[in-house]
């Protein structure tokens, strides 16, 4: 596998999980860290048959794949020691408590690097290590907020909605990943390792689709659009209702868009429901038209409203089926339950199951993030029980079975 | 705030000094990883025709409400640091200088529909003949194979598909879902390491890699939980507005403002009674009907009701201020000109202005990771089309004169 030599030492919890996870998935060995009670991410809904306990976290079975599990007590000093032996054979660090708290425990950045100028030291938080917000109280909700995205969901007047799955730690994750990979590569460079601070505002900005620059480039601040998106004077409707339920249709004029625009009012057109005129109408040229005054821009909700009429009689599978054929920009809107059994997803083998303890039937996982020519990802372990592997961990610091039952016994694992 | 100089050439410091990425993506998704790439010293040459303006260009927010292909701040943003070299693709002898561009690169990216590249005979299998140590990312909705996989999608569509947009809207309404093309924020997470990872193996064995990204399910790692939960319980998420399971109150309130709005996030009773304390209303705390999350829960529109009478007294900054001065998980929800104002953005350095050469200034947002050794650097804007023809033409591939004419006859560098 791609990062097959290197080692990841995850201390992160729901605040970081993906980021290990990508990294073990692309091969790293990596050994997340648990407090000796248990991650707090096991504390994470949904459960398996809804029962809480610290193997049926979803969240759990779903970030700890690929990984092996520990347990450490990171308020204890010999906990503290034991985490320092194993940095000193990572490659990466991962972290995402409170800002300072590693630092209180002599586990921060330059703690670690002093003896160890290699180590890959990521931190992950709310809002950024140092800064007036450092410190601020933040969930899903308050980071979305916080980052440009909410206030562009949802109903214009009406009060921002996020996406219910929570986002943001994950927007943050990602941004981990990257930016550690990125401190591999330096690494080679200047022969050091580094500290990556991640701030999860930041990272979740990327989803504002650069609307956070409106007021700094002169431009007006964008609107929210129920169901769609405002394209400068223009509504471009994403969402639209048919018959049986809701499609995406992305709607608009210009080089991109325009030739989709043309061979759907192609269709409407052959099916007797548009008129000569607006199949014919310049639908690469459209934009400026209407901004040149040439054309009103009420007949751009004009337009929309035949699109709407035409989309209305007909049911999501008629569109997509017929979308297949025409090369029409239209997908139906799911609901998750179809988004699992979503024939493209099946075709292409996406699926990958997992043995889960104390789930009779095997569990079925969101597959490979990519597929590879060769080096394939694999799901090689399931998500650890806590202190699974221990043994074999500890027992590369020397430490045989006195040892960790020594070590149990005063609570350091 | 600092302006810094607008001066387009390939980078010689960074992290990824050295490394030579040629760009076939556009729009969001694939520009987000290479720009990355670009911000910490790789060469980025960006591929574009004037032909088929790339849609990125045609969307807001525009400098000063402006029309043209150099207004975007989308495009703007997506693109610093990047080489733009404008290169007619529908021409041999465009395909020509592309070929010498992959000879010359480490990584190539394209997210054209999986016909395009076969079409040109430069699909994977006939690139690694003649370059084994290539890295390729192919990257688009649907993937590679499968029978959509020449459906076009663009990432307003993968938040379709991928389920994202039926998991945000309010009760009993039509869906809603996340702001615009939201696999396309999604899926350069996972692009980005595999690349970096590709490279680090190749460094190591020699051996090339092909990256076939299917946005729509790279994406649905973000939704993880909900898949397993439909999967393992047979759940399927409905649209419940701001609540959440374990949260309450949990939602946006109106403030004073005109669109003014403050998230509020309860975790627990402690944050109640925080909250309670922070509106002056401490009788709330002894309340039957809000004493623990069932109740709260159970009376969650009476509550939202109480406190919409207090936030709407108040701007939404200064309710961010008051309740996390009490603790509770509480932002305003921010929009641009919250944004440029933050103090905690301000301090992170998250916007950056730059010389512009038709707008005077411009401004886009910083790296996302702040690395404490070798941090990113921000060396030009986003290229108007061809704006680096001569320094990718004459310095990467050496082409003289004569070579550049003859390209310009056949109608190649439009």
């Amino acid at each position: 596998m791609l990062l097959t030599p290197y080692r990841v030492l995850d201390l992160t919890d729901q605040r970081g999980m993906l980021t290990g996870q990508i990294l073990a998935d692309l091969g790293a060995d990596v050994i997340c860290i648990e407090p000796p009670d248990g991650s707090s991410a096991r504390s994470v809904g949904p459960f398996a048959g809804d029962e809480p306990g610290p193997d049926r976290s979803l969240f759990w079975w779903a970030y700890a794949r690929n990984k092996r599990g520990i347990t450490c007590n990171l308020d204890h000093p010999d906990g503290q020691a034991l985490v320092r032996q194993l940095a000193a054979g990572a490659d990466f660090f991962l972290e995402s408590d409170d800002p300072g708290a590693m630092s209180a425990r002599e586990l921060g950045y330059h703690d670690l690097s002093a003896d160890h100028s290699d180590l890959i030291y990521t931190s992950i938080s709310a809002f950024g290590q140092t800064g007036p917000k450092a410190g601020y109280e933040a969930t899903d909700l308050i980071l979305m907020a916080a980052g440009g995205p909410l206030i562009l969901s949802g109903g214009a007047g009406e009060a921002p909605v996020r996406v219910s799955v929570p986002q943001a730690w994950s927007h943050a994750s990602g941004e981990a990943a990257i930016a550690a990979m990125i401190a591999l590569r330096a690494r080679g460079q200047i022969g050091r390792g580094q500290h990556v601070d991640i701030s999860a505002q930041q990272s979740v900005a990327a989803a504002a689709m650069s609307a956070n620059l409106a007021a700094s480039i002169g431009a007006s601040e964008t609107a929210r659009v129920a169901g769609g998106m405002a394209v400068g004077p223009f509504t471009g409707k994403l969402i639209w209702e048919v018959a049986d339920g809701y499609i995406s249709l992305t709607f608009l004029f210009g080089s991109g868009i325009g030739p989709f625009s043309q061979r759907l009012f192609n269709w409407m057109y052959d099916e007797g429901e548009c008129t000569l005129e607006d199949r014919d109408l310049d639908w690469i040229g459209l934009g400026a038209e209407f901004i040149s005054g040439a054309r009103p821009l009420s007949d751009w909700a004009r337009l929309m409203e035949v699109v709407g009429a035409f989309l209305k009689k007909r049911t999501r599978d008629e569109l997509f089926s017929e979308a297949q054929t025409r090369s029409l920009l239209i997908v139906p809107v799911t609901t998750v339950d179809e988004v699992a059994n979503f024939e493209q997803f099946e075709a292409r083998d996406f699926w990958r199951e997992h043995e889960m303890p104390g789930w009779p039937e095997p569990v079925r996982f969101p597959g490979p993030f990519v597929k590879l020519s060769d080096n394939q990802i694999e799901y090689r372990r399931r998500a650890p029980s806590l202190g699974e592997h221990n043994a074999e961990v500890y027992a590369e610091l020397g430490l045989d079975e006195d040892a960790l039952n020594d070590l149990r016994e005063r609570g350091v694992i | 705030m600092t302006t810094l100089d607008n001066t387009p050439a390939i980078p010689t410091e960074g992290a990824l000094a050295g490394l030579n990425v040629l760009d076939l993506m556009w729009v969001v998704a694939g520009p987000t990883a290479t720009r990355a790439m670009a911000d910490f010293g790789a060469t980025v040459v960006r591929v574009e025709s004037a032909n088929r303006i790339e849609t990125a260009r045609g969307i807001g927010p525009y400098h000063n409400n402006g029309q043209g292909p150099d207004h975007s701040g989308l495009f703007g943003n997506m693109n610093i640091n990047k080489l733009g070299l404008s290169l007619n693709l529908g021409v041999s002898e465009g395909r020509d200088v592309l070929l010498d561009l992959i000879k010359w690169c480490d990584v190539l990216t394209e997210s054209f529909s999986p016909r395009a590249m076969r079409a040109w005979g430069m699909d994977y299998d006939s690139l690694r003949q003649i370059k084994p140590e290539l890295i390729m990312l192919s990257t688009c909705l649907f993937g590679q194979e499968g029978p959509l996989s020449r459906v076009a999608g663009f990432g307003t569509m993968g938040a379709a598909i991928g389920g994202y947009i039926a998991l945000a809207g309010n009760p009993g309404g039509s869906p809603i879902g996340p702001y615009s093309a939201y696999t396309d924020y999604l899926s350069p997470r996972f692009a980005l390491p595999t690349i970096l990872a590709a490279l680090d193996h190749r460094d190591r064995t020699g051996e090339g890699v092909y990256i076939d990204q299917a946005q729509a399910e790279s994406s649905l790692h973000f939704m993880s939980t909900a898949l397993l939960d439909y999967h393992v319980n047979g759940r399927v998420p409905q649209l419940v507005g701001n609540a959440d399971s374990d949260m309450a109150p949990h939602g946006c309130f109106a403030a004073s403002g005109d669109d003014d709005w403050v998230a509020i996030a309860v975790r627990d009773d402690g944050d109640w009674a925080n909250l309670c304390y922070a509106m002056g209303l401490g009788e709330l705390i002894c309340d039957d009907r809000f004493a623990d999350l069932a109740a709260r829960q159970a009376n969650e529109d009476e509550l939202n009701g109480i406190i919409v009478g207090w936030t709407s007294e108040h701007g939404a900054i200064e309710i961010e201020y008051m309740l996390q001065a009490f603790g509770v998980p509480a932002h305003a929800v921010s929009n641009s000109s919250a944004a440029i104002l933050d103090p905690q953005l301000l301090h992170r350095g998250h916007f950056v202005e730059m010389e512009h050469p038709t707008h005077g200034t411009t401004t886009f947002e910083a790296a996302k990771g702040q690395m404490s050794e070798t941090p990113p650097t921000y060396r030009s804007v986003a290229p108007s089309i061809g704006r680096d023809n001569d320094l990718v033409l004459r310095d990467i591939l050496g082409y003289d004169d004569e070579r550049i004419a003859e390209l310009a006859i056949a109608d190649a560098l439009t």
